[in-house]
């Protein structure tokens, strides 16, 4: 009985630590979105879509946010935040590896932290996105039997 | 009741968290115009990123110090890796 109670208060609380970051990084970018385009424009293999980037991006960032707290999409909405985390830290990394520094295009005081410290901080996220995908499906399967029964 | 808390108040809350966190740090990351000696044309101006504290002084072409004011005293450095 527990743990029933347990699952809604662990994706819960989950989805409010995603909301608080993509909210936080997406109204960073659209506060300067001229400043976030001309970053976008000077980073590696994405500067020709740095338009639809820039737009787009903080965009997808309100739009997951909003969807995590619909249940009938929350779970869609913790994949989707796991596969834009898993995106932008994949490449990070490849570019790391062929330049010695990028200019950061991440929102808010988040940029003022070194590429190690932001993909470490990308990586705790998307953990927390993997926890809570592992929490919804657990607490479907709980509740589907009760559902059909009733 | 428990019900709306979390449908309602804890999404509320976290939105406007997020959004007062962001106009709270605005500043910190805006790009801003640092200053350059340069030997031959003197005084140069640059679009820099680069914050007042760090370890590894922020260069233009790799030689010349990157200042935050006019008068070149107040040095300027690299975001950390």
């Amino acid at each position: 009985m527990a743990r029933t109670e347990t699952y809604p208060r662990l994706v819960a609380f989950v989805s409010l630590l995603l909301t608080l970051l993509f909210v936080y990084t997406a109204v960073s970018k659209l506060m300067h979105l001229d400043i976030f385009l001309t970053r976008v424009e000077r980073m590696p293999y994405i500067s020709s879509r740095a338009h639809l980037i820039s737009r787009g991006v903080p965009l997808l960032e309100l739009v997951i946010a909003g969807l995590l707290w619909v249940p009938k999409y929350r779970t869609l909405a913790l994949y989707a935040s796991f596969v834009l985390l898993g995106l932008f830290t994949t490449y990070i990394i490849i570019v790391l590896t062929y330049s010695d520094s990028i200019p950061c295009s991440c929102g808010g005081v988040i940029s003022a932290l070194g590429w190690k410290h932001h993909i470490l901080l990308n990586i705790s996220f998307m953990v927390l996105a993997l926890l809570g995908i592992l929490r919804s499906k657990k607490q479907s399967n709980i509740t589907s039997p009760q559902n059909t029964v009733q | 009741m428990k019900s709306n808390f979390l449908k309602l108040v804890l999404p509320a809350f976290a939105i406007l968290l997020a959004v007062g966190l962001a106009f709270a740090t605005e500043d910190r990351n805006i790009p801003q115009t640092g200053y350059y000696n340069h030997p031959t044309f003197g005084l140069q101006t640059i679009e820099t990123d680069c914050l007042e504290s760090g370890d590894d002084p922020c260069l233009v072409d790799d030689q010349y110090q990157v200042y935050k004011n006019q008068g070149l005293t107040i040095p300027l450095y690299e975001r950390p890796e």
